[in-house]
């Protein structure tokens, strides 16, 4: 049940619960684009048109949630692909010890910076090393800040979010006008501030850009949160006698899992293309450490030169895995609720 | 309503000065402006700098300072070039906004178009390209973007379609020391411009298509086609308007963040916008630009978020300004 | 003698372009591949990429520490005593065409100076050039706010004006200043009294000032994006000016003007010697010429802390030389560009004729020697091939400037060298800011890899060698011996260098310390850096890089073919 799935109440809507709507629609509409031949995807397993007919002798079978939802995720074709593609990535960077064709950091100063050859794939820098094997351990780090910003800024948010609407009160209050007032701040000032004075290693970054990405998940848990509470189950959960804690983690978030689960990847996108913009302004992990991000700043100087082909891998990656991650939210978003978007 | 934004207002004045703060003390602890200084022979210079930047006193003091001659309207001057801080930001702000202003109406256009068309067209050929297009415009990093524009569209198509010279330039906003409105103007805008709509159009159809896909399954619009209203009026005359009204909360929102927001664009293209004065500022530690800076760059987005609430009220009556 | 380094933006992007051999009669020192001589012709407007914009151009001030600023600006239109100029390969100082000869210097009781004018010499307006601009110069550097560096100038007891075309400079008893020849002139030029004397000097130049003692003035200067100049009418001096207009346009950064360069953008380009540039001119431009010398004022070293362990041990410095081979790295890193030899005395190519130009040549790798310093010193090697002494690893770490390219590089390769000796050494770069303005003054490295930027021909090393100048509570932690050098030969010679204003003493002085910092081992030379050029084919003349005066330094002589 998403907010906003039944008619508005007669009279009025409230401008924040709206505002907190909108930034549900997330358009996923690209699962049933690709689905030739599906067309629309209502109810899971149901055929769209004319009734259901069994074949004699053919008993109805009961799903689990677990079942529906793995069920209309695996139909949703790119978010499969997406998967598959984005495990392969996870394997083959953090993998590169043993699938990288060269050691890392292989400097062989004499040949320079090469094309792509068979030798080497995706060519040499100017200081010789294998561009294929800086790629992979860079994911490592890129894919590594990916991962932990979203996963450290989804709990945090999600927690903070859910206290926020449940209690609402000064706990909400307080909670808008902290994210107010980061939201209004421009990001680069304070990711600038707080990286110069923290430190410039994989995991401050990490640290600093969760305590920024927190903020767009509390608020999105917050509106979810504020729109389940008035509704049935939960008032019979309050009259059983349950306790907050038990109707929060019990009740509530179960049902708001979904858009949850879709902001936490839209934030692994953010996180590395935040990355790869500090590391552009300098701002990013130093060597020995690289990230795509840093190859990418690094090769700024070489448009409009013959190694002008360092500039397309790190930046490939980096589009591949946002791509293949924005999909994958595409996916759960629809396999936690096909009504969402009809 | 009035009360409403009054609220906002004065609310908006706290965060202000809150972020005003956080800027000015944070970019003194973290950026040392004598830095500069380390190696000139006649050290006197860092104690009469120190002096002169009142590095000698508290941070809360120095900050005083500023925000009081501030609200007088007296911006002070750069640390570093002791050139007025509000000629600075209105030099910068002007260059950002000739790259915003053709952003915003392009995209606006392009993304209503496109977004349009794909809610009404929905899986068609066209639908499918143009949802392709949208994820890849959004997945693609605008730093990788803008330096392949560079690359492919500007230099290599030099050599590709024979022409003399570059057909699109990329450093500043004109050649030599011009300033005029021309050919070589467009050509220096075409590809900042390029990326930035990019981005922009990518966004913002997508989220017209679902909007007017939202609004196209409402039930109002399932009754004016029962009743036989031509398809078409029932999309321009019903449908668009409401399905618009969703767009002009995000456009507003994106718009007020663009103002402190297309710092890599500038980077590359070597515009001196408001992005370029950030990075200048940031890197020499002068904490009176980079406060200014802030307090600019976050005013446009309380402005501008002030805005899409009141239009999305006024727009939408079922809306309550609470 | 003024060191000071680039400022912090240039120094993130340094890189060298390659070693040269710092001996005078090196062969491949400076390369360029425009030949032909043609007759330049009148008219036209350049456009040349600049990476960095001044902060404000009134050079004596604090604010206007930008070389890039100097370059552009000051060498076009401020009136200079004595230039830096390349004679059979060598830097010296020559008057200059203000100047009707060489200054004549008396060394009893104390230090005077008496410049004889050119009566021809005028600035923009007609009136001409006296003494009273050196006076009126000499008293707003001493007595201004806000003032850069007045070193030299704070040792002048008086500047005398007898008549226009004769000033009279008296240096202080016991001050002599043996640089004498890097003032008036130098990094600030000679200030117009008539015009700025009535008001005040800071207010009218910083932005701009339409006057001009040189062969070009300024015409406008369009913040964060242009400064354009125009050919002076009243210049005095031989050379007019060709071009009819010269734009310096501004880029964000080194890689912006290579961009704008290859995309015919600008004309000119003095890019940072970034692997970029090394690359570009190895590949061959096909429309563009190319110069570049290691005969400048910039150098790289190995900066040694003589006051942290385990570099506080003389012998574990020695050891620490012997162990890289240097040409070896730069042969490595440059080799494609001829360039091949480490640079073998702790100071700049410009000053060769007051160096011991081969003071360093015996540290060549060389591992047994590497063992018998550290062994005789107590040190063992481990099982790990590292060695430890007491139980601790000889562990070294090495801090430069973050965001460089070619010093990563450097670094890498000295990392994998040392290991192979049996020293580790970790890499911990930290931005240009930081690192002079707090890690070094503080004395919180083991090795520094940074360079030095000699802005006149000036052999003096006291203010980073002498003792006295270690930062501490005495000179309230703003003396610059950042390597807290301590080795009392060095001091009396280092500090003779300064005050000696006999040329062949100076020089002698200055030849006797060197092979004292080798044998000390106080920093290892490394490198000296290039400048490079690059040019369109359209432009036409004699293009050349002057080390102290820059790229620029004969604008009027150069033209553009239309």
């Amino acid at each position: 049940m998403t907010l906003g799935a039944e008619p508005p109440a007669p009279g009025t809507r409230s401008l924040r619960e709206d505002r907190e709507r909108m930034a549900d629609i997330e358009p996923g509409d690209m699962a049933y684009q690709l689905e030739e031949g599906l067309g629309r995807e209502n109810l899971a397993g149901m055929p769209e048109d004319g009734e259901a007919q069994l074949a004699p002798g053919v008993e109805p079978q009961a799903r689990s949630q677990w079942q529906l939802f793995r069920r209309r995720f695996v139909r949703h074709r790119m978010a499969m692909v997406s998967l598959v593609v984005l495990i392969i990535l996870i394997v083959l960077c953090f993998g590169a010890t043993w699938i990288a064709p060269f050691p890392k950091n292989n400097q062989d100063l004499l040949s320079g910076s090469l094309s792509p050859s068979r030798h080497h794939l995706f060519g040499t820098d100017r200081i010789g090393r294998d561009e294929l094997t800086e790629v992979l351990y860079a994911g490592q780090v890129s894919l590594a800040i990916g991962l932990a910003v979203a996963f450290i800024a989804t709990v945090v948010g999600a927690v903070l979010g859910s206290l926020a609407g449940f209690y609402r009160g000064w706990t909400d209050q307080l909670v808008m006008r902290v994210t107010d007032l980061f939201l209004v701040i421009p990001q680069l000032v304070v990711l600038a501030i707080a990286i110069r004075a923290i430190g410039q290693t994989t995991s401050t970054i990490a640290l600093i850009l969760a305590a920024l990405f927190w903020m767009y998940i509390a608020r999105v848990v917050r509106g979810q949160v504020l729109s389940i509470r008035e509704k049935e189950f939960v008032e019979a959960a309050r009259a059983c006698g349950a306790s907050p804690f038990r109707i929060i983690t019990r009740h509530i978030m179960p049902n708001i899992i979904g858009p949850i689960m879709v902001n936490a990847t839209l934030a692994v996108a953010g996180a590395i293309i935040a990355e790869s913009t500090l590391s552009f302004l300098g701002l990013g992990v130093q060597p020995p450490a690289t990230s795509w991000g840093n190859m990418l700043s690094d090769a700024e100087g070489v448009v409009g030169t013959p190694q002008a082909y360092l500039l397309y891998f790190p930046g490939l990656l980096i589009f591949i895995t946002v791509m293949a991650v924005n999909f994958l939210g595409d996916g759960l978003r629809d396999a936690f609720d096909p009504q969402s978007h009809d | 309503m009035a009360s409403f934004i009054i609220r906002r207002l004065l609310y908006s004045l706290i965060v202000l000065l809150v972020a005003s703060f956080v800027a000015f003390a944070g970019v003194r602890a973290a950026f040392d402006p004598l830095a500069k200084f380390a190696t000139v022979k006649d050290q006197e210079v860092k104690h009469r700098e120190t002096v002169r930047l009142g590095l000698d006193k508290p941070i809360y003091i120095q900050y005083k300072n500023f925000i009081v001659k501030f609200v007088q309207g007296d911006w002070g001057t750069s640390d570093s070039t002791r050139e007025s801080v509000a000629s600075m930001i209105q030099r910068s702000m002007g260059k950002t906004l000739q790259l915003i202003i053709p952003g915003i109406i392009i995209s606006l256009v392009a993304a209503i178009g496109l977004g349009v068309y794909s809610a009404v067209k929905q899986y068609s050929v066209g639908d499918y390209v143009f949802t392709t297009a949208s994820f890849v415009g959004i997945a693609m990093p605008p730093f990788w973007f803008g330096l392949l524009a560079i690359e492919f569209l500007a230099i290599r198509s030099k050599d590709l379609l024979g022409l003399k010279q570059n057909p699109f330039y990329f450093v500043g906003l004109h050649s030599g020391n011009g300033n005029s409105i021309d050919a070589d103007y467009a050509r220096h805008l075409v590809l900042p411009v390029l990326t930035l709509t990019v981005q922009l159009i990518a966004g913002w159809s997508r989220f017209q298509r679902a909007a007017m896909l939202d609004v196209l399954s409402a039930d109002y619009v399932r009754t004016a086609k029962a009743k036989g209203v031509p398809r078409r009026r029932v999309i321009m005359h019903h449908a668009f308007r409401n399905a618009l009204i969703p767009l002009v909360t995000v456009v507003a929102l994106d718009a007020g963040a663009l103002f402190g927001g297309l710092i890599i664009t500038e980077q590359i293209f070597s515009i001196a916008g408001m992005g370029r004065l950030f990075v200048g500022s940031l890197t020499n530690g002068d904490a009176p630009v980079l406060a200014a800076w802030t307090i600019v760059a976050a005013s446009f987005v309380i402005i501008f978020n002030l805005f899409a609430d009141v239009a999305y009220g006024v727009l939408d009556p079922r809306v309550r300004l609470s | 003698m003024k060191r000071k380094l680039r400022p912090t933006r240039l120094l993130a992007a340094l890189l060298a372009l390659g070693l040269i051999a710092a001996a005078c009669s090196s062969s491949s020192e400076t390369s360029t591949t425009a030949t032909t001589q043609v007759n330049v012709p009148q008219g036209g407007s350049l456009v040349i990429g600049a990476e960095q914009e001044p902060d404000c151009v009134d050079w004596i001030s604090s604010c206007a520490g930008s070389s890039w600023g100097y370059w552009m600006l000051n060498v076009q239109t401020m009136p200079r005593a004595y230039d830096a100029v390349k004679t059979d390969g060598e830097y010296a100082y020559a008057p200059n065409e203000l100047l009707a000869g060489e200054a004549q210097v008396t060394t009893s009781p104390q230090q005077v100076v008496t410049y004889k004018l050119n009566p021809n010499a005028v600035w923009s307006d007609g009136t001409a050039i006296t003494s009273a601009d050196f006076k009126y110069t000499w008293e707003q550097i001493t007595t201004g706010t806000d003032i850069y560096d007045a070193t030299g100038y704070k040792n002048i007891e008086s500047v005398g004006t007898p008549d226009p075309q004769t000033a009279v400079v008296t240096f202080a008893a016991g001050k002599n200043y043996a640089a004498w020849k890097g003032l008036f002139g130098g990094g600030y030029g000679i200030m117009p009294s008539h015009i700025l004397a009535s008001v005040d000097r800071d207010a009218a130049m910083k932005d701009g000032y339409t006057w001009s003692g040189g062969p070009f003035m300024l015409k406008s200067w369009t913040k964060t994006d242009n400064i354009t100049l125009v050919p002076n009418p009243k210049w005095y001096g031989k050379n007019k000016a060709h071009l009819n207009e010269v734009i310096f346009k501004f880029t964000a950064d080194t890689a912006a003007e290579f961009k704008a360069f290859t995309g015919n953008e600008v004309k000119m380009i003095y890019p940072q010697p970034q692997l970029d540039a090394v690359d570009q001119i190895a590949a061959g431009l096909p429309d563009a010429n190319s110069a570049y010398t290691a005969d400048t004022g910039n150098f790289e070293a190995l900066w040694l802390n003589n006051a942290a362990a385990p570099l506080d041990d003389v012998k574990v410095r020695q050891a620490v030389a012997y162990s890289i081979d240097r040409d070896a790295i730069v042969n490595q890193l440059f080799g494609k560009l001829g360039v091949t030899k480490a640079l073998q005395v702790i100071n700049a190519p410009i000053v060769n004729a007051y160096s011991d130009t081969q003071a360093f040549a015996g540290y060549t790798k060389d591992l047994s020697k590497v063992d018998e310093l550290l062994t005789g010193d107590g040190w063992a090697k481990g099982a790990d091939g590292i060695y430890a002494k007491d139980g601790k690893p000889l562990a070294i770490t090495i801090k430069s400037t973050a965001g460089n390219k070619r010093r990563e590089l450097t670094e890498q390769v000295l990392q994998k060298q040392l290991a192979d000796a049996g020293i580790t050494l970790t890499i911990a770069n930290t931005k240009a800011g930081d690192l002079f303005g707090k890690v070094l003054p503080a004395g919180d490295f083991q090795i520094g890899l940074y360079a030095q930027v000699l802005t006149s021909i000036d052999p003096g090393r006291c203010n980073i060698f002498c003792s006295e100048n270690i930062p501490s509570a005495a000179n309230t932690n703003s003396g610059q011996n950042w390597t807290r050098t301590n080795v009392s030969s060095l001091d009396p010679l280092l500090a003779q260098v300064d005050t000696e204003l006999d040329d062949q003493a100076r020089a002698a002085a200055n030849k006797q310390a060197d092979p004292i910092t080798a044998e000390q081992m106080v920093t290892l030379p490394l490198d000296p850096l290039p400048n490079i050029l690059l040019w369109s084919k359209t432009v036409v003349g004699p293009v050349s890089d002057n080390a102290i005066l820059g790229p620029f330094w004969n604008l009027a002589d150069i033209g553009i073919q239309s």
